[in-house]
């Protein structure tokens, strides 16, 4: 039986953070323009409310009165079909990500702020983002176009390529701390020097590298590519469709920076604060999130676009490798049960 | 023939990384110097002499057009932006334009209608701003062409000193 | 025949014909102003001349308007000796010519133009100021002289005295002040007068009909055919932008007309900018006509005729022979042949070209075996029948909106023309392409056949008359069950 209060608390949980990452993925548009703009010697959108802050918002607008256009041919109900795939799984996979320590109100524990706790929420994490791809690639096929075919094909090759390396440096991690689940592995990570991005320099360098593939995003964004397939597999989308797929690249790219804060930043672990109240736990965890998402934007607009022989090369040919490598050494460490790390973090 | 030599790449060049790193290195620094984004409707664009922008018809200080629709604007130009039709008139000039289109939307602002005109009727106003709700609207005719001499008296001036250096001598 | 060497080629060229003659014919090109291939040459703006060198003798330049080729003459019409002299004859041709290109309808077609770019310099010597003379003086209801740009060719003087022998053209006054004039400055008359202003080899002669509307490379320019008499001259149409016919101009035709053609022919496209054209198809309905599918009219011409047991075909004498055929083909379903309605022989006959019988197409359907039937016995046999089809460009204009409308209200009328026509009596109105819009073929008084060009677009959802006359093919049943029905 459930109390009444336990029921709120989890749906205000809920709507805070769904709620949240709908609005960090439209903020996220805006920031891309600003700080592209800003590179760029530009000012970027300024015109809607204060320094262009309703952008976003007018975006949407826009989306939603623009005429929703359906090519000859496309299959008609996987056309529409496709944006909801490539957006749903972002949303479902943000459930398991642990955001704060235990809320703790007026001496009351209010338990993480995340939605689920599931034991095997890595797991859960890699089967259901794994299905992302798939709305990239139906709505590539299902436009009846050559660009987005094109764009729907490259999308699934390089999802099968990276989704390995990816797979191996969270193994890597999970191997150190010994646990599926998110919480207990950003548990596990309360001191600066209890971090992974220490025990697992090059499995953070290989994940960063690994999450702008799985993402789509510059410089291995080849599914839209528009120098050659002018937009890629949403070519043919148009309104709220366009924006849904949109969304879902946003979405996925916030999921994917809060997933590197829980494996490799230690969640919501303040630097030198060790018992932090859960809210400053909370704001370490935005900031660190964003300082991926930063990254995200900083090299869009730093790094040229591989080529696609170059991205299979890099991905099959020195990112794998090296995973496996990373993933034997840390398993060799693991059994002789040298743990250094946790011996050094300890002292600080 | 060149031939052209790769770079040997150091071993560090080849990582890559720290190429990668210095390239986000000059974007972060990019990002704090001053901007160059011109304001566009609250800061006008600077016009000078050389500004080039939508061609219109000189009407004479008598009031009548200049123009005898001879139709060499047309032929010039490139886009296919001018219509002419001609007509009779009792002036001297025997001849005047009775309808004279031109399309805004395909006038490129090349100057070829310009540069043709033996009439010295049409030049390149300073008149750059071109919005409307309809593309009809923006296929301007005579009467949105029309403008007094003196209001394109700069350009005319600026015109006849650029043409004043091909001038070979001679007499006509 | 003799054999002579132009610019180093060896031609046969015919004793009787001036040089320039025998050049043109072999593509070298040899400026001219006052030789004109169907007027006598007389040689006297001097723009022609070649080096010509025979015998022995040095070479000599010689206008080749008015030298006649010899066995054995060695013409150079390139040397840089012929050049230099015609250079300066155009010198002097340019000295008092205004410089009027801009406002001139001739501009883009004018020899003194075409050949002041190829040999002319670019900038005049003369300080004085041009001689003034008259621009604008009408000489009569079809041309305008501009006496300035006259370059006294006497081409139009010689075409009065040669074409229509009445000559009405001459050159008054001296020297500079000479200027073309008519006798006492009486108007024009006689009804080839047009000619002069293609004759004019400058902008001098303008058609008052086409003064400044137009420039001339804006023109749509096709061969096609005349179809204001039995002659059916060879013409060229010339349409601006795709909608309006602008002129009409002869077509060199050595078997038909050579290279003129009358004033009536000249101007006869009134009714093909007409405004108001049927712009498809329209039915008889409750109320009256209303706008139908073209489909939907073809049909309810069909059942009207396979109401009826005999209808009549009456067409137009513009009819082309193609056409033609194919109604005659379609006609026998019913048992019946078309008519054509042949005017009167009107009194424009004369000696030049106009043959006074206003069928172009005459020889042509008859061939076919359509016969002609004048217009008041064509009326007579529409008063007999019950089903009367009328089939052709201006065939209402022909018989007359009014004997239609005399006709008993229980007759069913369909009408295939260029104009709606609004009476009880009509069923449905299909509207065709006319003359301009269309292609086929006229036969003309003597068997020569004419084309007809389509040089401009029909209106939207208007079609040739052959196209719905093969539709109609297609929507009625064959012919035996047509038997079958009438039985
Ligand atoms: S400026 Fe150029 S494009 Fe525009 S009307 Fe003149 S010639 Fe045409
Ligand atoms: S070139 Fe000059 S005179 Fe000729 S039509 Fe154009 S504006 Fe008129
Ligand atoms: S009016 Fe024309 S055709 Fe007649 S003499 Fe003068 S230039 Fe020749
Ligand atoms: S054409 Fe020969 S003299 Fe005029």
């Amino acid at each position: 039986m459930i109390a009444w209060q336990d029921l709120l608390v989890m749906v205000l949980k809920i709507a805070l953070i769904f709620g949240g990452l709908i609005n960090v993925g439209a903020l996220m548009t805006l920031a891309e323009r600003k700080f592209s703009a800003w590179m760029q010697y530009r000012i970027g959108p300024n015109r809607v409310g204060p320094w262009g802050l309703l952008q976003p918002l007018a975006d949407g607008v826009k989306f939603i009165f623009k005429e929703s256009l359906m090519p000859d041919g496309a299959n008609k109900a996987l056309f529409r079909f496709a944006p909801v795939i490539a957006a749903l799984p972002a949303f479902m996979t943000i459930a398991v990500i642990p955001f704060s320590n235990d809320i703790v109100i007026a001496g009351k524990n209010y338990g993480k702020l995340a939605i689920a706790d599931l034991d095997i929420g890595v797991l859960f994490l890699l089967a259901i983002g794994g299905l992302s791809v798939y709305g990239v690639i139906l709505g590539g096929w299902a436009s009846n176009s050559k660009f987005s075919l094109m764009g729907g094909l490259r999308a699934s090759a390089q999802m099968i390529s990276y989704e390995l390396t990816l797979i191996l440096t969270i193994l890597a991690v999970i191997a150190l701390s010994g646990t599926l689940n998110l919480a207990e592995i950003s548990d596990g990570q309360a001191t600066i020097g209890t971090w992974n991005i220490w025990s697992q320099p090059l499995g953070f360098m290989l994940f960063v590298i690994a999450m702008f593939a799985e993402t789509n995003r510059h410089p291995f964004d080849f599914a839209e590519c528009e120098a050659e397939l002018v937009a890629g597999f949403h070519t043919e989308y148009s309104a709220m469709k366009f924006a849904l797929f949109f969304l879902g690249e946003y979405s996925a790219m916030t999921v994917i920076s809060c997933l590197a804060t829980v494996l490799f930043l230690g969640g919501p672990s303040v630097p030198f604060w060790v018992d932090a109240p859960w809210y400053v736990g909370f704001g370490a965890f935005i900031a660190k999130t964003s300082m991926f998402l930063f990254l995200f934007i900083w090299v869009r607009w730093t790094l040229p676009r591989f080529r696609f022989d170059q991205l299979m090369g890099l991905g099959w040919k020195v990112m794998l490798p090296l995973a496996l490598f990373n993933l034997f050494v840390t398993g060799v460490f693991v059994s002789l049960g040298w743990n250094l790390w946790a011996k050094l973090g300890s002292l600080i | 023939m060149v031939i052209v030599k790769r770079k040997e790449l150091s071993f560090a060049e080849q990582l890559y990384i720290p190429e990668i790193l210095r390239g986000l290195s000059i974007t972060f620094r990019k990002m704090f110097e001053p901007k160059v984004t011109r304001q566009y409707p609250e800061e006008a664009l600077i016009k000078t002499d050389v500004t080039r922008g939508q061609p219109r018809l000189v009407v004479n200080e008598d009031n009548s057009i200049a123009c005898v629709s001879c139709g060499l604007c047309e032929a010039a130009c490139p886009a296919y932006a001018i219509t002419i039709d001609g007509g009779e008139t009792e002036r001297e000039i025997e001849r005047e334009p009775k309808r004279f289109d031109i399309d805004m939307l395909r006038c490129i602002l090349c100057g070829f209608c310009e540069e043709a005109c033996p009439k010295d009727a049409i030049y390149m106003s300073d008149e750059l701003e071109l919005a409307d709700y309809s593309r009809e609207a923006l296929i301007y005719d005579m009467d949105k062409l029309k403008r007094p001499k003196k209001a394109l008296q700069d350009r005319i001036d600026y015109v006849n000193r650029i043409n004043d250096r091909w001038q070979t001598p001679s007499s006509t | 025949m003799v054999k002579i060497t132009v610019n180093g080629q060896q031609i046969e060229a015919d004793p009787k014909k001036p040089l320039i003659h025998a050049c043109h014919t072999h593509d070298v090109d040899v400026p001219m102003y006052c030789y004109h291939p169907g007027l006598s040459p007389v040689g006297s703006c001097r723009i022609c001349q070649v080096e010509v060198k025979q015998g022995e003798a040095p070479g000599r330049v010689m206008v080749a308007c008015r030298t006649y080729p010899a066995e054995g003459m060695v013409v150079d019409t390139e040397s840089p000796k012929a050049h230099e002299t015609r250079r300066e004859c155009l010198e002097f041709l340019l000295k008092n010519h205004p410089l009027d290109c801009p406002i001139c309808d001739k501009a883009g077609e004018c020899d003194l133009q075409d050949f002041t770019y190829a040999e002319g310099q670019a900038a005049g010597r003369t300080h004085e100021p041009r001689r003034p003379l008259e621009k604008r003086k009408s000489l009569g209801d079809t041309i305008v002289l501009d006496e300035e740009r006259c370059i006294l060719c006497s081409r139009c003087v010689r075409f009065f005295e040669e074409i229509p022998k009445q000559a009405q053209l001459t050159v008054s006054d001296l020297g500079s002040r000479s200027v073309i004039s008519t006798f006492m400055d009486k108007p024009l008359k006689g009804k080839y007068q047009g000619n002069i202003a293609d004759l004019c080899p400058v902008g001098a002669l303008t058609l008052t009909k086409f003064r400044f509307q137009a420039r001339v490379w804006n023109l749509t320019k096709m061969a096609s055919t005349c179809g204001e008499c039995s002659r059916g001259c060879s013409t060229t149409v010339e349409v601006l932008r795709g909608s309006d016919v602008k002129r009409i101009r002869p077509r060199e035709n050595l078997d038909v007309n050579g290279w003129w053609i009358c004033d009536i022919g000249r101007f006869a496209f009134s009714h093909i900018n007409a405004p108001n054209r049927l712009e498809g198809s329209l039915v008889r309905e409750v109320p009256g006509l209303s706008i139908a599918r073209n489909e939907d009219a073809l049909c309810a011409v069909r059942d009207m005729m396979m109401r009826h047991k005999e209808v009549l075909f009456l067409v137009s004498p513009w009819l082309t022979v193609e056409e033609g055929q194919k109604l005659l083909d379609y006609s026998k379903r019913f048992g019946s042949k078309p008519i054509f309605v042949s005017p009167e022989h009107n009194s424009e006959k004369d000696t030049v070209l106009h043959t006074g019988d206003p069928c172009p197409n005459r020889r042509g359907l008859t061939e076919l075996g359509i016969e002609g039937l004048p217009q008041k016995a064509a009326i007579e046999r529409m008063q007999k029948s019950k089903c009367i089809v009328l089939l052709g460009e201006r065939i209402v204009e022909l018989i007359g909106a009014s004997a239609v409308e005399a006709l008993p209200h229980a007759t069913s009328v369909a009408v295939f023309d260029c104009h709606a026509l609004d009476l009880p009596q009509v069923q449905a109105c299909v509207g065709i392409a006319n003359s301009a819009e269309r292609t086929g073929t006229w036969v003309n008084i003597d068997g020569v056949k004419g084309p007809i060009a389509a040089v401009k677009p029909t209106p939207r959802n208007v079609r040739a008359l052959e196209r719905h006359l093969d539709d109609l093919v297609k929507l009625s049943p064959s012919t035996e069950s047509m038997g079958a029905r009438a039985r």
